[in-house]
């Protein structure tokens, strides 16, 4: 019995000698790789003894990575504490690369796996929002909508720290914008998104945090930002009473294609194997079963929950800048602030008639009758302080709210639709008197932005003079610097004049007569 | 301590220690790594090489490493004692940066090739083993779409079933990616009654081609115009066209000055028509070929190869063509030609290899290129014979046989960095 036993054991020897001299041009050693990761990828971490298993390549998850690779690549002549970067996605990273003018070297990059941004919502809410959404088909203007009037509160991870929370917001701000192609930077020149933050009650680092706090206190809201994955790994947990429905929003999402990134170029072979095992069809299932991720390789199936198409993807803008602009608009999720608005308002008698009803039209639409996509982002939310004033040769009617309910609204729009008119028109003296309001506004609370839109028909014909507007503008100080004036030019109003109080004022001009006052009031609204 | 290594030892000490009479456990426990190992090595074919030297060439290429990490490619070279390790990277990023170190570059059209060939000192191999057009991957119902906003034509299936092949007149098809209709940003293009985004897919029709719905735009998703030679190429045959099918920068060829604005105008003129996609996106032929490819981008910029190889498995695996994807062929049509240059005597073997070899030529086609074969006036025979074997239908040569050809490569360079807003090429230091 020994013999076989001897002969077995050199027949191995030498099958593992050839094994071993072929291996050899593979480099079979085993290497230790870490890597940079985002946070949401912390449910791979099981998977991974099993690549050490299979390739030889441990990796060492190093869950710091900000949305745009913060540190990566590190100033020339230091070398990387990562060999790899594994991310959601790593646009915001490119777009760094591209901003260094080129002297940066992209490393290589390969997809692992895809899940768009989408919006989960309680039975409740979704049932609600189909309601309201045409053909019963949700999009982000809707969730906007509801946002803004109060009935929908959300949560989304920081914009500033998660690259879930910052694709969810290229996400609805490209929805917003509307053109059906990227942001653009006069896309965003304007924050389009304050009615729809005016709805976020919840927020964290990152999604997986936003996931885990919403579990433990779901009254907090009725709708989560997040990855599709997400929502499915929250609602397979069971730590929910009723799953979130989970809605690919009409006017598009965001896709995360979570690529794994090659940092340091001297480890590309252990890259290559990691890459083919994470790509092999039997990892990909594992992905999948584990982290609700569709897979990207073709040969595997996707489980039922996802196979429902994913709707359109979105253009990602192609500049850092827009990006960046975005996310400091949006500002922080937790101390989110209304805006105040003071609308000076024409009442002189030029604008009986079609005017003034175009003008009813406006702030009607503006408080929620205007059902389009734009409107719905536009449109006055809770928590905005709005002060309408009513001028003819002088101040006719003045009133802020503080927009709480509906009835607020209708408080507005009475002003505008029942108040009598005049025979003068005093714009600078309006204007001056805008600046007051404005003053006392930002000295009692300094964080809430104020803007003053002026819209007249008409050339100024008493009152001050522009000069002596100037004048008592100057002596307002500090607290008036901060606040632009956007003019709106209506019927016979003098053009010239009006760009000149907006340029003064760090605003601008828009002119009703091109389109309609409803779409010029729009234009303007979140400008800063 | 790598795996094999240790697997190696253990069987030896245990020819040492064997005490008792059964098989001991870790000679049992090494016994399937072993097995696994001689099977392996069985499969690829190296069993009878393994102690011969096999070369590993360090090989930086884009689209075309399709074909060299294709398996049978591989085996075929392993039996002329050559392996390929490939970075893959964008062609004109090939031809940007450093190649330090690199073997052999495969740069996926012309205007790459004649970057790297220019940086050379001494004379190099090379080799242009085939050609491939560019063309635009879509989905039938947004080709249905094309057809209905009169810039697109089927080509007629010869089964009569659903064709897979659309020729798309660029002049129209530049029309729709501007966003805008004679300068107005909505309008009803489609005349459904409904004023639409201008230039979106559902203000041309594609609501009412199947009740579907996407308010975007028609865009063309291209990889980084920086980088890649696909959207380089693209670029030119946009510039072709918005040129009104002349080659840019052929005229005023006696005013330098006045040349040079009018490239500069062109290229402005052309830049919306890629920068309204916002970000590019790498590997367009993977997100297009993808599940998700149709949410991915309605349109996006690939080589006829890429296609032509999913149909050849799709078929293979399924016994059917994949007739949801389907082909626009521009018209001006702009074809690419990749080549093979080698950089270091390692390379040259590998050129002369493509050169030579029969088999590896023939594996092309099967992969979906157009080969050129010494003697041969086309380039398309074989493979349309190859399809017609395999079930698919073969694209059919457009008509109208207009060629965009490529500016000079001072002239594209000038339009690509324009339109990209590039960085300048790094340098090797000699």
């Amino acid at each position: 019995m020994r013999r076989p036993t001897t002969a077995l054991t050199a027949g191995l020897v030498l099958a593992l000698l050839a094994t071993l001299t072929s291996a050899c041009t593979d480099g079979g050693d085993h290497v230790t790789l870490r890597v940079l990761a985002s946070p949401e990828l912390a449910d791979v971490a099981p998977l991974l003894a099993e690549l050490e298993e299979d390739t030889g390549v441990e990796l060492e998850l190093d869950y710091t990575a900000t949305a745009d690779l913060d540190g990566q690549p590190p100033a020339a002549g230091r070398k990387s504490a990562h060999d790899l970067a594994w991310l959601a996605s790593d646009r915001s990273f490119l777009l760094r690369l591209q901003d260094s003018a080129g002297g940066l070297t992209r490393p290589e990059s390969t997809s692992i796996m895809r899940s768009p941004v989408v919006v989960g919502l309680t039975p409740d809410a979704a049932r609600d929002l189909r309601g309201r959404a045409p053909g019963g088909r949700i999009s982000w203007a809707d969730l906007a909508d509801a946002a803004a009037d109060g009935t929908v509160r959300f949560g989304m991870a920081d914009p500033r720290r998660s690259d879930t929370g910052r694709a969810a917001l290229v996400g609805v701000a490209t929805a917003a914008a509307g053109t059906g192609s990227a942001l653009r930077e006069e896309d965003v020149s304007c924050d389009r998104l304050r009615g729809f933050r005016s709805g976020q009650t919840l927020t964290a680092p990152g999604s997986r945090e936003l996931t885990d706090t919403y579990a433990e206190r779901p009254e907090t809201a009725d709708a989560l930002i997040a990855h599709e994955a997400e929502l499915l790994s929250l609602n397979a947990s069971g730590r929910l009473s009723a799953p979130l429905e989970i809605v690919h929003p009409e006017d598009g999402m965001v896709l995360s294609d979570f690529p794994l990134l090659l940092l340091d170029p001297g480890e590309r072979e252990a890259y290559g194997k990691v890459v083919d095992w994470l790509l092999s069809a039997d990892t990909q299932r594992e992905l999948m079963r584990r982290t609700h991720r569709r897979p990207v390789n073709q040969d595997v199936e996707p489980s039922p929950e996802l196979r429902t198409s994913v709707g359109n993807a979105l253009s990602f803008p192609d500049r850092l800048a827009i990006v960046r602009q975005l996310v400091d608009d949006y500002g922080d999720p937790v101390h989110a602030t209304g805006d105040q608005v003071v609308f000076l308002l024409d009442f002189s008698t030029s604008m009986r008639g079609e005017r003034i009803a175009a003008l009813r039209a406006a702030f009607a639409g503006l408080s929620g009758a205007d059902r389009t996509s734009t409107g719905k982002f536009a449109r006055f939310y809770r928590g905005e302080r709005l002060t309408v004033v009513r001028f003819g040769g002088s101040v006719l009617e003045e009133r802020t709210v503080t927009v709480r309910s509906d009835a607020d609204l209708e408080t507005l729009d009475r002003i505008v639709a029942d108040g009598g008119f005049d025979d003068a028109t005093a714009v600078w003296s309006a204007l001056d008197r805008g600046y007051r309001i404005a003053a006392d506004a930002v000295r009692a609370a300094p964080e809430r932005p104020v803007a003053i839109v002026l819209m007249t028909d008409g050339e100024n014909n008493t009152g001050l003079t522009y000069a002596e507007f100037l004048r008592r503008h100057g002596r307002l100080g500090s607290a008036a610097d901060a606040v632009p004036t956007f003019t709106v030019q209506f019927g016979e109003a003098d053009a010239a004049a009006l760009k000149r109080a907006a340029a003064a004022t760090g605003g601008r001009t828009v002119d009703a007569g091109l389109s309609s006052l409803t779409d010029a009031f729009k234009e303007i609204r979140g400008c800063h | 301590m790598s795996h094999s290594a240790r697997a190696v030892e253990e069987p030896r000490l245990s020819t040492r220690q064997v005490r008792r009479r059964r098989v001991p456990r870790h000679v049992v426990g090494a016994l399937p790594i072993a097995l696994a190992g001689l099977i392996a090595l069985l499969i690829s074919g190296n069993t009878l090489r393994p102690f011969e030297r096999i070369v590993t060439l360090e090989a930086r290429m884009a689209s075309k490493s399709d074909f060299f990490r294709d398996p049978e490619v591989q085996r075929l070279l392993l039996g002329h004692g050559i392996r390929v390790d490939i970075r893959r990277l964008g062609s004109r990023g090939i031809a940007t940066q450093s190649l330090t170190g690199t073997d052999v570059v495969f740069p996926s059209g012309q205007p790459a090739a004649k970057i790297i060939l220019d940086r050379q000192d001494r004379s190099v191999r090379s080799v242009r083993p085939f050609v491939t057009p560019l063309v635009l991957g879509t989905f039938r119902d947004y080709a249905d779409t094309l057809v209905k906003a009169g810039v697109a034509t089927p080509q007629r299936a010869p089964d009569g079933g659903p064709t897979l092949y659309y020729d798309l007149k660029m002049p129209a098809f530049m029309s729709l990616l501007d966003g805008t209709d004679g300068g107005r940003g909505t309008a009803d293009q489609d005349g459904d009654g409904r004023p639409e985004g201008a230039d979106t897919w559902n203000g041309i029709g594609f609501d009412t081609v199947r009740g579907r719905s996407n308010s975007g735009r028609v865009l063309v998703r291209t990889s980084n115009v920086c980088e890649s030679n696909a959207a380089g190429t693209y670029l030119s045959l946009l510039a072709f066209v918005a040129n009104g099918n002349t080659t840019p920068g052929t005229e005023n060829v006696n005013d330098p000055r006045l040349a040079h604005d009018a490239v500069t105008d062109l290229a402005a003129r052309i830049k919306p028509l890629i920068s309204l996609q916002g970000m590019w996106a790498d590997e367009q032929a993977d997100s297009y070929l993808s599940d998700l490819g149709e949410s991915i981008a309605p349109i996006s910029l690939i080589y006829e190869h890429q296609y032509l190889a999913h149909q050849i498995a799709h078929h293979d695996r399924s016994g059917e063509q994949d007739t949801d994807r389907v082909l626009l062929y521009p018209t001006p049509y702009a074809l690419t030609e990749p080549q093979l240059i080698s950089l270091t005597d390692g390379g040259d073997r590998l050129v002369r290899l493509l050169q030579e070899d029969g088999e590896l030529r023939d594996r092309a086609i099967e992969l979906g290129f157009r080969v050129r074969f010494s003697g041969e006036d086309g380039t398309s025979e074989r493979l349309n014979a190859y399809l017609g074997d395999h079930g698919i239908q073969a694209p059919a040569a457009n008509p109208d046989q207009t060629k965009s050809y490529e500016p000079d490569l001072e002239v594209l360079e000038r339009i690509i960095t324009y339109v990209g807003t590039c960085p300048p090429p790094v340098q090797d230091t000699p």
